[in-house]
């Protein structure tokens, strides 16, 4: 066993029981955001050393080093890096809990570090649960009643639906007898097709696996912690739950169905059309719902239930064109990484103005473009990105994974997420529309902290980065998903 | 494989059949006469051990108790780990020398951490 | 021949000028200088004498296309999609279009906006706009003209709602963006469609596949509609029309700009630009033509009643705009009817549309920068207010007049020529769209002299022109423009006068693809062996004709007239009530609005209805079904005690059993939570996991019977 592939995560470890010591004994707090973006830019570097190598395994195949596991390592850690530069101000609120909230964040990296490298039940249950544990602390963090209820509402469904997760967990391991995903494709390509097709167990397995996988990334109707949640907790982690826990829920996602259930072709249809449906789903309610909100993280949650939808999207075509051709996988990377930095970019944003205005309420947002201009041209790129418009990241990321899904036949799905995209630019432009053209409710100007104006700065170039050279980062999710192919 | 579900299904029904007759007991010998009915406060008052209840029965414990209580589970279960690493230590060797260190350091940076928060106080 | 870095230039030099005002003059220079004026006319005046040179060289190529190199821009797996340029002779005359309005306009806005607290920013997006036009009319793909598309609209929305403190401006602007969108989308699903079927977004190679009939049948159809509905939205064609008056809230030298001569233009030029797409189904040119020639009637009626000069204005460029759909679609029946198409063939029959595109262009922006000049002068729009300006703005009057009689379509100007085109085009392909047309030429004199008259002759009818602040709030009295807004009139209405004399000879066909030339002489008066011209101006003189006997002479009154067709005049000026229609029951959504409203009910209120309901059914078959005396000992196994006081015992609280309670058996878990367990408690959280356990059990039944 080669320990050195694991130097990532030992690092972020130690990094994180270093936080905590370190809360313990410094006066100034400040330092401890240091240490913590230290800590992810050193796991971030090692992860990088490892780019390009050849895919391997280390604990007895539990956990993969490969290009997939990688990107998402990368991905994870500019994630948390910009959320803890979003949260130095939210969290020098917090008087004597800082090192713990740093802390928590490193570990929940950690955990969705493990999830994406996970090839194994066990462990993807249990960097599962490291990461939700880690999260719902987190959410609960303001400790005032919306925040508390935020986060037993979320700790309650997280814990009802790992169970639901344990138990597909169990049944798929009662029909084949093995928990690595490789062997149980082997045992599952070995059976008779008759056997797995009246064999209930199997299927049912693999539905519940999609329930547990489904509340994670927030897909209809397992969505519904989301608009309370993402109410109620910190802002920041508003924004880490809406990038991180989605995009570790998807890695999870595709590895698991990619390696374990791609064939025979019965099953990965059946699975590729359960999303296709479940998108359907989640990207009209979400986008329906979105409309008539009022505050501007709820309708964000909603608006994190229709990117799902788009995003599942790409799952389906996974599972209905099973081929070498990565197009599926590849796209829902490329989403994951636009979507990542531009609802980030929202949310910094969002935290950056409503630090100042005490309020989340969209109509507080009125006139923002003479108050902040900045920041208001920032939110509105970031809108833009949402809605799925050039030149912004959101654009292409929509274009590519539309693109995939016409491919494989799913033009009916494609419309659908068209037409949802209208209605989308309905309530993303009502903000703009209030930030550009409405009366400021004050003429105070609104000023942001120096480390909020640079993760926001870096989220805006990438959005338009993503959008402009979309080459670069499509690179790298070719060589990533590569690992997904379906191997006969 | 029909055949094996049903074992299950019989147990399923027994376990139904005891908890419904162990409850329909008492009923069907009052039904039957053969129990008085002849409530009294003290028969009506909670059972606690024979022991006679002092004042009610919710009280509010101090949420220290629970700190306590927490601290001393956590740690306690993480040190039994050292039972059988003890009984094997010639096999485990170095390494497992080495991973019960880690195991003790991250239990010592918890109990250092709950030391210094004050959990171990009584304020 | 011209170095095809040169042009890049073209493209390339606004997007600069953009960068510059934006980034650093607007920061640092008082709006009251006009250096950002001065940096933007230089960049469009170089732009413009590159086009210039574009244009002669591509003249001088043999096959009038110019190879420009381009560029792989993103390689994924088979997707590759290159960068590059399209210079042919459709790009080359819509270069020079763009350049030169654009170049007009901003000189002329030099006056018009100045002292504007927003002069900068003006400027920026007027750059940005003519840049991103460029960029549509010089792309070879599909993909890249849908990024410019885009940006043009970003930029018009912009513009629009420049004075953004105006809430009328503010929705003018975001009701513009939104119908705009709708026909995007089905260029977009368009541009997915060649795709999926053809690989390639390159628009000369997908010109070969859709002649050569690789491309056919129904996929041909559909994206050739899905294209034409991006152009109805840009183009502000029936239906997708109501976006395209309004937007006359924003500056005026914006209106002749991106609202008459060059944005809603490019909708026509996104078809010419795809023509040879178009021809090869019926389908498509029927529509196209239908919908061009209903346009151009449907705009001119409501152009006939409004008050505001500069809406007649804009209802006469829907009008004319649906005039070049018309040109085109019945160009390409004409070319089905003839039979053989080639890709010159195809590229000539454009040359019909377009050609009134180019002449348009001129007398539209004049006219405009007309009424922006009336303006500038009288503080109003509204035509009740003027009347008598000939004396006092002779130079406005004049290039006002010239502008209007090229519309109208009088001999020699340039209008005529470019209609006649259309005119006899549609005579030999569709009778009953001529007709319509027909009735169109009357109309469009008629309002377009109507507007002349009421505006320049008879006496001042304005009270204070201070009063009426449209667009400049300072007290003015009556006086001609500055020079500066002046000679940019002069400029476009010589060119309104010859533009047209490029078709003449027949070099402008034979330039776009093929035609026969004849000599200038012969084309000019040799036009009246025909009958067809003759009565198109008979036509077009009675409605000036009309025009002069009702606001002129005043032989008739104008009211009577009213009178006697007032229900025409009702539905005339209130639009068909389309405004109303689309802002009740789609901008508005308030039909969808309800459906959100009960979705989001269903989504709190009914699904806990549902749980009250269940628990009401159970707590029913409870007390049916098992013995008071069960009762007793359930109650006694859960706990709940009977409170003594006073000795006297109190009924058990019965609550607990109930399905509520049931499901709250996760929440008992965590009694200590104080203020969140209240909320938790009101039942949300366990709907919340009891529509999570309803979608598994769905998610099986479903598999279940259809899997």
């Amino acid at each position: 066993m080669n320990l050195q592939l694991f130097i990532p995560e030992l690092t972020l470890a130690i990094f994180a029981i270093a936080v905590i010591l370190l809360d313990l004994f410094v006066q100034r707090k400040g330092v401890l955001a240091g240490v913590s973006v230290a800590g992810l830019v050193i796991s971030a570097g090692f992860t990088l050393t490892m780019w390009g190598s050849e895919p391997q395994t280390i604990f007895n195949n539990m956990l993969a080093v490969d290009s997939f596991a990688l990107f998402f390592k990368l991905l994870f850690t500019g994630i948390a890096i910009l959320v803890i530069l979003a949260s130095v101000d939210y969290a020098s609120k917090l008087t004597n809990l800082q090192g713990e909230y740093y802390a928590l964040v490193l570990l929940s990296v950690l955990g969705m570090m493990l999830m994406a490298a996970a090839t194994e039940l066990i462990s993807i249950y249990v960097a599962l649960g490291l990461t939700s544990l880690s999260l719902c602390a987190l959410v609960g963090f303001l400790k005032d009643s919306k925040s508390s209820e935020a986060a037993l509402k979320y700790f309650l469904l997280s814990a009802m639906v790992s169970a639901v997760l344990l138990f597909g967990m169990a049944l798929v391991f009662g029909v084949t007898g093995e928990t690595q995903l490789s062997k149980i494709a082997q045992v599952i390509q070995a059976m008779p097709l008759t056997n797995i097709t009246d064999n209930p167990a199997l299927v049912l397995g693999v539905v519940l696996l999609i329930v547990g996988f489904g509340f994670k990334i927030a897909a209809v109707p397992f969505h519904m912690w989301v608009p309370d949640v993402y109410e109620g907790a910190p802002t920041p982690i508003t924004a880490y739950l809406s990038v991180g826990s989605k995009a570790a829920g998807f890695a999870v996602i595709l590895r698991i169905f990619s390696s374990a259930f791609g064939l025979p072709e019965w099953l990965s249809l059946n699975w590729g059309m359960l999303f296709a449906v479940l998108a359907a789903i989640s990207m009209t309610l979400g986008n329906v719902v979105a409309l008539p909100q009022t505050n501007i993280k709820r309708m964000l949650g909603y608006s994190s239930i229709a990117q799902a939808g788009y995003l599942m999207v790409g799952l389906a075509t996974v599972g209905i064109l099973p081929t070498a051709d990565v197009l599926g996988q590849s796209a829902i990377l490329f989403f994951l990484a636009s979507y990542t930095v531009t609802n980030l970019g929202a949310f910094i944003a969002i935290i950056a103005i409503s630090n100042k205005t005490n309020s989340d309420l969209i109509q507080d947002f009125s006139g923002m473009i003479r108050r902040a201009p900045g920041l208001a041209l920032a939110l509105t790129l970031c809108l833009v990105s949402l809605i799925g418009m050039p030149p912004a990241a959101g654009f292409m990321a929509k274009f590519y994974i539309f693109s995939a899904g016409v491919h494989s036949g799913l033009l009916w799905l494609v419309i659908i997420a068209v037409l949802n995209s209208v209605i989308s630019a309905y309530y993303y432009l009502r903000v703009v529309k209030v930030m550009w053209f409405g009366e400021p409710t004050s003429t105070e100007k609104v000023f942001s902290s120096g480390a909020l104006r640079f993760s926001l700065f870096i989220t805006s170039i990438g959005v338009l980065l993503l959008g402009i050279l979309p080459g670069l980062v499509m690179k790298l999710t070719e060589a990533a998903s590569k690992m997904l192919a379906f191997l006969p | 494989m029909a055949t094996d579900y049903i074992y299950i299904a019989l147990f399923l029904l027994a376990a139904i059949l005891f908890v419904v007759t162990t409850l329909l007991i008492p009923v069907t010998l009052r039904f039957l006469k053969i129990i008085p009915h002849n409530p009294t406060p003290v028969k009506g008052s909670p059972f606690e051990c024979g022991v006679e209840t002092i004042g009610k029965t919710w009280v509010q414990f101090n949420l220290r108790y629970y700190l306590y209580a927490l601290v001393f589970l956590i740690i306690d279960v993480l040190v039994v780990f050292l039972y059988p690493w003890a009984v094997n230590i010639r096999h485990l060797g170095l390494t497992g020398l080495i991973e019960m260190l880690i195991l003790l350091t991250i239990v010592t940076v918890g109990y250092i951490y709950a030391w210094k928060k004050g959990a171990l106080e009584w304020k | 021949m011209i170095a095809s870095e040169l042009i890049w230039l073209i493209f390339l030099l606004p997007v600069f000028s953009f960068i510059i005002v934006s980034l650093f003059i607007r920061p640092s220079v008082k709006p009251t200088s006009k250096i950002a004026g001065y940096i933007t006319i230089t960049a469009i005046s170089a732009s413009l004498v590159l086009s210039l040179w574009t244009l002669l060289t591509v003249m001088a190529e043999p096959k009038h296309e110019l190879a420009v190199p381009d560029f792989s821009w993103l390689t994924v797996g088979d997707l590759t999609i290159r960068i590059g340029l399209m210079i042919d002779s459709l790009t080359a005359v819509m270069l020079v279009v763009v350049t030169v309005v654009s170049l007009m306009v901003q000189i002329y806005s030099q006056g018009y906006m100045h002292g504007d607290p927003g002069y900068h920013r003006y400027y920026a997006w007027m750059s940005l706009f003519t840049a991103s036009m460029l960029g549509v009319i010089m792309a070879n793909s599909l993909l890249l003209i849908f990024f410019f598309w885009e940006l043009v609209g970003l930029c018009s929305y912009l513009l629009i709602g420049f004075w953004f403190h105006r809430p009328a401006a503010a929705n003018a602007a975001k009701k513009a963006f939104v119908v705009t969108r709708l026909g995007d989308f089905g260029f977009l699903a368009a541009i997915l469609l060649l795709y999926t079927n053809t690989g390639t977004f390159n628009i000369p190679e997908l010109h070969e596949m859709a002649i050569t009939g690789v491309l056919a049948g129904t996929t041909l159809t559909w994206a050739a509609i899905g294209i034409f509905a991006g152009a109805i939205g840009k183009s502000a064609q029936f239906p997708l029309h109501v976006w395209l008056p309004d937007a006359m809230e924003g500056p005026t030298p914006v209106s002749a700009l991106i609202h008459a001569a060059t944005m809603v233009a490019a909708g026509v030029f996104l078809v010419a630009r795809t023509f040879p797409l178009f021809v090869n189904s019926a389908t498509a040119v029927t529509i196209v033509a239908v919908i061009g020639a209903f346009t151009a009637i449907f705009a001119a009626t409501m152009g006939l009643v409004m008050n505001d000069m500069k809406r007649v204005v804009a209802y006469s460029t829907i009008s004319q705009l649906g005039y070049m759909m018309l040109g085109l679609g019945a160009a390409g029946l004409a070319l089905r009817q003839e039979g053989h198409v080639t890709l010159e063939l195809a590229k000539a029959a454009a040359a019909i549309g377009i050609f009134h595109l180019f002449n348009h262009a001129f007398f539209k922006a004049l006219l405009f920068l007309g009424a922006g000049s009336v303006n500038h002068a009288t503080n109003t729009f509204d035509m009740r207010q003027m009347g008598g300006l000939r004396k006092v703005m002779p130079w406005t009057y004049a290039t006002f007049v010239i502008g209007a009689l090229s519309l109208a379509g009088i001999w020699p100007l340039s209008g005529f020529w470019s209609k006649d085109e259309i005119l006899a085009v549609t005579w030999d392909t569709q009778r009953v769209l001529f007709t319509l047309v027909m009735i169109t030429v009357l109309m469009t004199a008629f309002y377009i002299f109507r507007v002349v008259f009421l505006t320049f002759s008879g006496q001042y009818r304005g009270s204070d022109p201070g009063s009426h602040g449209q667009e400049h709030d300072h007290t003015t009295h009556l006086h001609e423009s500055s020079p500066v807004m002046v000679a940019p009139m002069v400029i476009l209405a010589i060119l309104a006068i010859i533009s047209g004399f490029w078709n003449i000879t027949g070099s402008f066909d034979a330039f776009m693809g093929h035609g026969e030339t004849r000599s200038f002489a012969s084309g000019l008066f040799g036009i009246f062996t025909h009958p067809l011209p003759w009565i198109a101006l008979l036509v077009a003189g009675l409605g000036i004709f009309l025009a002069y006997a009702i606001y002129g002479a005043k032989w008739l009154s104008a009211e009577r007239i009213g009178h006697i067709f007032r229900p025409l005049y009702i539905i005339f000026s209130r639009k068909y009530w389309f405004d109303e229609l689309y802002e009740n029951v789609i901008v508005k959504l308030i039909l969808l609005k309800w459906v959100f409203a009960a979705l989001e009910k269903i989504d709190t209120k009914v699904v806990d209805g549902a749980v009250n309901g269940l628990a009401n059914t159970v707590r029913t078959i409870y007390r049916i079904a098992l013995l008071n005396g069960i009762f007793d000992i359930l109650q006694r196994v859960d706990g709940t005690k009977i409170e003594k006081a006073n000795g006297v015992i109190k009924e058990p609280n019965k609550n607990w059993w109930q399905v509520d309670g049931i499901v709250n058996v996760m929440a008992n878990g965590v009694t200590a939570s104080g203020e969140a367990l209240k909320k938790t408690q009101t039942g949300q959280l366990q709907l919340y996991g009891l529509v999570i356990g309803l979608g598994v059990v769905a998610i099986i039944l479903v598999l279940y019977f259809a899997g």
